[in-house]
């Protein structure tokens, strides 16, 4: 180190990864307001004032929590440890802005035009729902500059392996690469249907729209994108929380290997989205439900990683019998306590992931409030809580302040409210689903039918749940704002861990990009090609828009 | 450098050093069952629907 500076990585780039952190917590609390009043109009408790519309505030929502807020975290803490791992040139860190600035544009522009209620298609944008032209541009416009991100990634490491001519590439350097390869490939489909499908037809150059052809294409990019999103949190539980907790990385290699099955796994699964879908021969949808098991085994992979990661650390501090090691686990620790409580989660939301994806039993759980309790499991605990759990340290190390104990605790309340809301609201969401409770639905008695009257006690559950994550999410948003202005200046740690001596050196077949790409490609055609000519070639008239009908 | 040498030297400290991961294998079965008795309770729905 030739200059004193606290911050962990140098100020520029620490402003550059600071400007994403602030729109994800900005979303977060708008996305956060919205979903409260969901669960406040679903209940029956709340009518909305000013004719806002129901639609109008699930869309706001889901693409403000789904999309933006993981899309700008994610590809800003990529940025953090690739600047920290392979470095990064005024070059590289202009283009990266250039790319922030475009993905906020095209935030900007979205998220005006839902809230001018021009735009209530929620974030998967089924055709044949019609938007104003802007929420899609806008959409555009976030992908393009995610793909500049991308690139200026891919660079990053292809500069540095120039430099380190047969060394392997850094882990977590590898772990960015691949989550953004896989990113990269999987927007080539959104970025396909809102291209050419609908933004023409959203202007009016064309009357119809294919609509098996735009929700293909959207699942196309739709489960990866769960992947990307997934995949930086398995970045910290892997490469950082060892470190955290004072042991060693269990294994480079099972690492590499787990997210380059990711990677291949993650995109010729689509079809496992659109299995009730008439129009996809089911031939090819079961082909796709078997790939998309495929994905169970880096899962599991993981599981095991991350129990043995800790049975050694816990062991070598001295715990002993079978499960005795837990104990050795920095349980007071927020920047371990808050990824933990996201694994931990992560034990139910991949089993209702596995549920959902067997092929005729999907039918029990389809468009059901279950799915939405799934992924609030997945992503609004699982991924969320270990973006949170990130930002305890990354966010101080980037400011040059320290976290401190008061806030060390305020964070672990923060788990624990959320940890306690989510199980409410995501419970009563799954047994609701369960009994058949639809999702994506206002308050309604469906004319007084019994089986809706089971429902509506759960419903009141969900609303109690969500009021106690709503504190959650003020709790975290002060905590933020306390982590950017209030705390002591000071050195925080960017923990980076080490591979344990125990482990088996990395074999360098697991750097053949050209091969992973090539298989993961190869994947694609396969399990896309012959369905997609049928479903271009059996095509029912394409459909006008209906952009009245959800307003 | 001599291969074999390499190769006893890695056994002896692999087997000294190996692991204790009992706490592990545990842990990874008992995900394995959570995950199949959850399923089965949805399976039973879906046939008796
Ligand atoms: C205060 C915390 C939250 C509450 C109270 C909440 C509540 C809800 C409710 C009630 C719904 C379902 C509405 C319906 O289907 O009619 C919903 C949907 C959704 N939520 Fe949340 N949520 C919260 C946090 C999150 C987070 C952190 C994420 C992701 C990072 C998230 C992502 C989503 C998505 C993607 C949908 C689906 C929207 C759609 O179906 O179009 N939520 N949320
Ligand atoms: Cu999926």
């Amino acid at each position: 180190m030739t200059m004193i500076n606290n911050t962990s990585i140098n100020k520029d780039d620490s402003s550059l990864v600071m400007a994403h952190m602030w729109v994800a917590f900005v979303s977060l609390f708008v996305g956060g307001l919205m979903g409260l009043l969901q669960t406040l109009v679903r209940s029956g408790t709340l009518t909305l004032p000013f004719g806002i519309g129901y639609y109008q505030i699930l869309t706001v929502h889901g693409v403000i929590l789904a999309l933006v807020l993981t899309t700008f975290f994610i590809i800003g803490f990529q940025f953090s440890l690739m600047s920290k791992t392979v470095g990064m040139s005024n070059k590289q860190r202009d283009s990266a802005w250039f790319g922030f600035w475009i993905m906020l544009f095209g935030t900007v522009t979205t998220a005006v035009t839902i809230l001018l209620g021009k735009a209530s298609v929620l974030y998967t944008f089924y055709a044949p729902l019609k938007a104003y032209p802007t929420f899609y541009i806008g959409l555009a416009l976030v992908v393009v500059g995610s793909w500049i991100g991308c690139f200026t990634n891919f660079r990053q490491l292809y500069v540095w392996k120039k430099k380190h001519k047969g060394e392997k590439s850094p882990l977590l350097a590898f772990m960015v690469v691949i989550n953004m390869l896989l990113w990269f490939i999987a927007t080539l489909g959104v970025a396909a249907t809102v291209l050419i499908q609908f933004i023409p037809w959203s202007l009016g150059m064309v009357d119809t729209i294919n609509v098996l052809v735009s929700r293909t294409l959207f699942w196309y990019f739709g489960h990866p994108l769960v992947y990307f999103w997934l995949l930086p949190a398995y970045m910290a539980w892997y490469a950082i929380i060892p470190k955290i907790i004072g042991g060693k990385i269990f294994s480079d290699s099972l690492a590499r290997l787990s997210f380059v099955l990711f990677l291949m796994f993650s995109i010729p699964v689509g079809f496992h989205h659109q299995l009730t879908e008439p129009g996809i021969d089911p031939v090819w949808k079961f082909i796709q439900v078997v790939l998309t098991f495929m994905v169970i085994i880096p899962s599991l992979l993981t599981a095991f990683s991350m129990f043995a990661t800790f049975e050694i650390t816990g062991r070598k501090k001295g715990y002993t019998g079978l499960f005795g090691w837990i104990k050795g686990l920095p349980w007071k620790d927020v920047r371990f306590f808050a990824p933990m409580v996201g694994m931990i989660a992560f034990i139910p939301a991949g089993t209702g992931g596995i549920i959902n994806a067997s092929n005729q039993m999907n039918q029990v759980v389809h468009n059901t409030i279950w799915v939405t309790g799934h992924f609030h499991l997945t992503v609004g605990t699982t991924v969320i809580l270990t973006f949170f759990g990130i930002s305890y340290w990354l966010i101080p190390a980037l400011t040059g302040r320290k976290l401190t104990a008061k806030i060390n605790t305020l964070g672990l309340i923060q788990t624990i409210v959320w940890a306690f809301g989510m199980s409410i609201m995501s419970g009563s969401m799954h047994i609701a689903g369960l009994l058949g409770a639809p999702r994506r639905s206002s308050y309604s008695t469906y004319g007084g039918t019994e089986q809706a009257s089971e429902w509506i006690g759960y419903q009141i559950g969900q609303a109690i749940g969500g009021s106690i994550l709503f504190i959650g999410i003020i709790l975290m948003v002060y905590i933020f704002i306390n982590m950017v202005f209030l705390a002591p200046k000071g050195h925080e740690e960017f923990p980076l861990a080490e591979v344990s001596d125990d482990a088996e050196p990395t074999p360098m077949f697991l750097e053949n990009w050209k091969l992973w790409i090539g298989i993961t490609v190869a994947l694609i055609l396969f399990a896309y090609t012959i369905p997609f000519i049928d479903i271009i070639q059996h095509s029912p008239p394409g459909s006008p828009g209906f952009d009245m009908l959800i307003r | 450098m001599s291969k074999s040498k390499h190769k006893t030297n890695d056994v002896e400290t692999f087997s000294e050093k190996e692991p204790e991961l009992k706490g592990t294998l545990i842990a990874v079965f008992g995900l394995g069952a959570f995950i199949v008795i959850s399923w089965i309770i949805v399976y039973v729905l879906f046939v008796s629907r």
